[in-house]
């Protein structure tokens, strides 16, 4: 299969069985890999009902056919589960070397079922596939596990890691790489946890087929060159994503104090232009990126080095728990990413147990003798540890947002900011009704890399709600996730406006199939739906009520800054649904009707 | 000494799709924008000689300014 290792792994950690099975050509034609692959297998092999932290539970890691080419970004894959946090779909981006190093191998997907007696990890070096011990490695953050790791095998080797989050099994777990990069949401590192493998570690010197070597050499440098060429290069990467807090800011969409408004009086603090002048020493980006994003910085105050912040970190980190010092901000992210937690979730797990203190809901006394208010950054600190160990409070954190309200009561359920159980990432939607939409129907819950239609609101007018903009959302969210179907990075499309026509050429070329854009986007429609049936299918009475967003963001206008007095309706809100509904061809309680999976071809498969 | 703004993306689009545009100095970035017709509020960056620049910058004679609307956060 051109543009395949060719593989599956298949690995039982219950019985330490370890076998491989050849990449399905159909599954590859009608989910293409990636997130496609991970979607497909989760719905198929992981039973109805299964303990999202039991032993029937899988976690499936997919390349896709532009993973480890000669294509700019495509070094990205999916890691698929059943989410400990929302009890659905849950879907995580990691970047970095992994995965062309897991291509490389010859594997286009892993997939990790049972659970191991004892803490392991998983050996890859091309065909030496082991389990192996790691119990002197259990209860480690993650940079010194993955120190230890590249002292021993060599700097080839790539290493995914879960730190005492994933090994507790906090609901929002993470799995570090790279330092700094992470598949971050859904507590993809919980489940890793609950299996007791602690880390895998990948190396691959194998080459992959590809169908037209001229053509895709050729087409994967116009890539680069237009990359090289793009306008807007150099800012892009100066500030990487950090370059659009301040804008943030000035329109009311940076999330403030829990969510209780759109700008923050200290946001100049924990700008981009900020961080680069005060901490950032230098750029850091994936495999094969020529634009990289990443910012490696150093912190005087703190005396630490991490890669980031980035701009979801800085917002949930920083002006959503009131916090503004870029420092502090970088300190949080380090701590976080070494302790193996999402710094999304536990910006939103943590900005709620703030509010409940400054609503006197919590006291003290609740919060182990900690003073969790607005602003105390130390305070931050200390729950991100006791999230990751279980420890007092902290335990009930580590359940993620949803459950700690509602075990808490007294109305906090009310400013607990999530959709489907997953803290709301960092845009602040009370007056922004595509990108509240867009949260409202992701497919992981409360996110918003499958549709980003913040600007958009922008441009057409934040507060309208027209069958223009549900459109505009249905269509990034069948389209962009395409980028993680076939293991690239959307950001030089999203940030260089790199014209998405140029990988039609290099992907036939490497594949030897020829997709256009249209063909690329009923993939992803295929995928939204086939998850959509998933959400329905483990949860009971699923209907539109999962699809509502926090009652914060119909009910609370912001008392300051450039949302002030401004307020989705609920009328609004439920029509937007309605519309989106219509538009996707699904039932007036959100979902699939009948025709539409007939006519995605997945009425089998759901069946 | 020309000073030029640059236009990138759909931004264009307020300005009749031209992608640069001569500009005087001695103004803000955002009055400049309100007088060609652009609303402040949907340019997500600008860049003054590839700096990050808020939108009060006074521009000078020979800048060259870019903006930007679409932006993907994370």
């Amino acid at each position: 299969m051109n543009g395949y290792g060719g593989q599956i792994l298949r690995v039982n950690l219950t019985t330490g069985k370890i076998i491989k099975e050849k990449t399905s050509p159909e599954v590859a034609r009608d989910f293409v890999g990636g997130r496609g692959f991970g979607a497909y297998y989760l719905f198929k092999e992981v039973p109805k009902g299964a303990d999202s932290l039991g032993p029937e539970n899988k976690l499936i890691i997919s390349t896709g056919p532009l993973s480890g080419l000669m294509i700019p970004g495509a070094g990205k894959c999916d890691w698929t589960t059943k989410s400990p946090l929302t009890g659905g779909y849950a879907s995580a981006s990691l970047g970095g070397h992994f995965t062309a190093e897991m291509k490389y191998a010859g594997l286009d997907t892993i997939i990790l079922e049972g659970i191991s007696p004892k803490p392991v990890y998983l050996f890859i070096d091309d065909n030496k596939i082991e389990l192996r011990d790691a119990s002197d490695l259990w209860g480690k953050g993650t940079f010194e596990v993955e120190k230890q790791f590249k002292d021993k095998l060599g700097e080839e080797f790539q290493i995914a890691v879960i730190g005492p989050g994933g090994e507790n099994l906090v609901t929002f777990a993470s799995i570090n790489h790279d330092y700094g990069r992470q598949a971050g949401r859904g507590g993809v590192g919980a489940v890793m946890g609950s299996k007791k493998v602690k880390a895998i570690v990948v190396h691959g010197t194998k080459s992959v087929a590809v169908a037209d070597l001229k053509t895709y050499r050729e087409a994967g440098m116009a890539l680069y060159k237009a990359c090289k060429e793009a306008e807007g290069l150099k800012e892009w990467t100066r500030y990487g994503t950090t370059i659009v807090t301040s804008w943030c800011n000035e329109v009311g969409a940076l999330p403030t104090r829990n969510f209780s408004a759109g700008s923050f009086e200290l946001g100049d603090n924990i700008s981009g232009k900020t961080m680069r002048e005060k901490i950032v020493i230098t750029d850091k980006g994936c495999f094969g990126c020529p634009c990289p994003c990443g910012k490696y910085s150093r912190s005087k105050k703190h005396n630490l080095e991490v890669e980031g912040p980035e701009y979801e970190t800085i917002g949930l980190l920083g002006s959503n728990l009131g916090i503004g010092d870029i420092d502090d901000v970088a300190k949080g992210n380090l701590l976080c990413d070494d302790l193996g937690i999402d710094t999304i979730s536990a910006g939103g797990v943590v900005g709620w147990a703030m509010e409940c203190t400054e609503k006197g809901i919590l006291s003290k006394k609740d919060t182990d003798g900690i003073e969790l208010k607005f602003g105390n950054a130390e305070a931050a600190f200390k729950f991100f540890e006791k999230i990751a160990h279980r420890e007092g409070f902290g335990d009930l954190l580590a359940e993620g947002v949803r459950r700690a309200a509602s075990e808490v009561g007294k109305g906090s359920e009310k400013f607990a900011i999530h959709i489907k159980g997953m803290e709301q990432s960092a845009y602040a939607t009370h007056a922004a009704t595509a990108m509240l939409l867009s949260y409202m129907t992701c497919d992981v819950g409360a996110h918003h890399n499958r549709s980003w239609a913040i600007t958009y609101d922008l441009q057409v007018g934040r507060e309208k709600v027209v069958p223009e903009k549900v459109a505009r959302v249905i269509w990034l969210q069948n389209f962009r996730p395409m980028f993680d179907v076939l293991g690239g990075c959307r950001l030089q499309w999203v940030e260089l406006s790199i014209d998405r026509d140029l990988y039609v050429p290099a992907l036939e070329a490497i594949t030897g199939i020829k997709r256009t854009w249209e063909d690329l986007e009923k993939v992803g429609e295929r995928i939204w739906n086939l998850t959509r049936m998933y959400w329905a299918r483990e949860n009971e009475g699923f209907d539109r009520v999962w699809d509502m967003p926090p009652s914060r963001f119909y009910e609370e206008p912001p008392k300051t800054g450039a949302t002030k007095d401004m307020i989705t309706k609920l009328d609004d809100v439920q029509r937007l649904l309605d519309i989106y509904y219509e538009q996707r061809g699904w039932s007036n309680e959100g979902l699939p009707a009948p025709e539409t999976l007939d006519r995605l071809g997945i009425t089998t498969l759901v069946a | 000494m020309a000073t030029k703004l640059r236009v990138l993306g759909p931004l264009q689009d307020y300005v009749g799709g031209r992608k640069e545009l001569d500009i005087e100095p001695g103004h803000t970035v955002r009055d400049t924008l309100v007088s060609l017709g652009i609303l402040p509020e949907a340019v997500a960056l600008v860049s003054v000689n590839e700096e990050l620049q808020a939108k009060d910058y006074i521009i000078q004679e020979g800048d060259t300014i870019r903006i930007m609307a679409v932006i993907g956060g994370g």
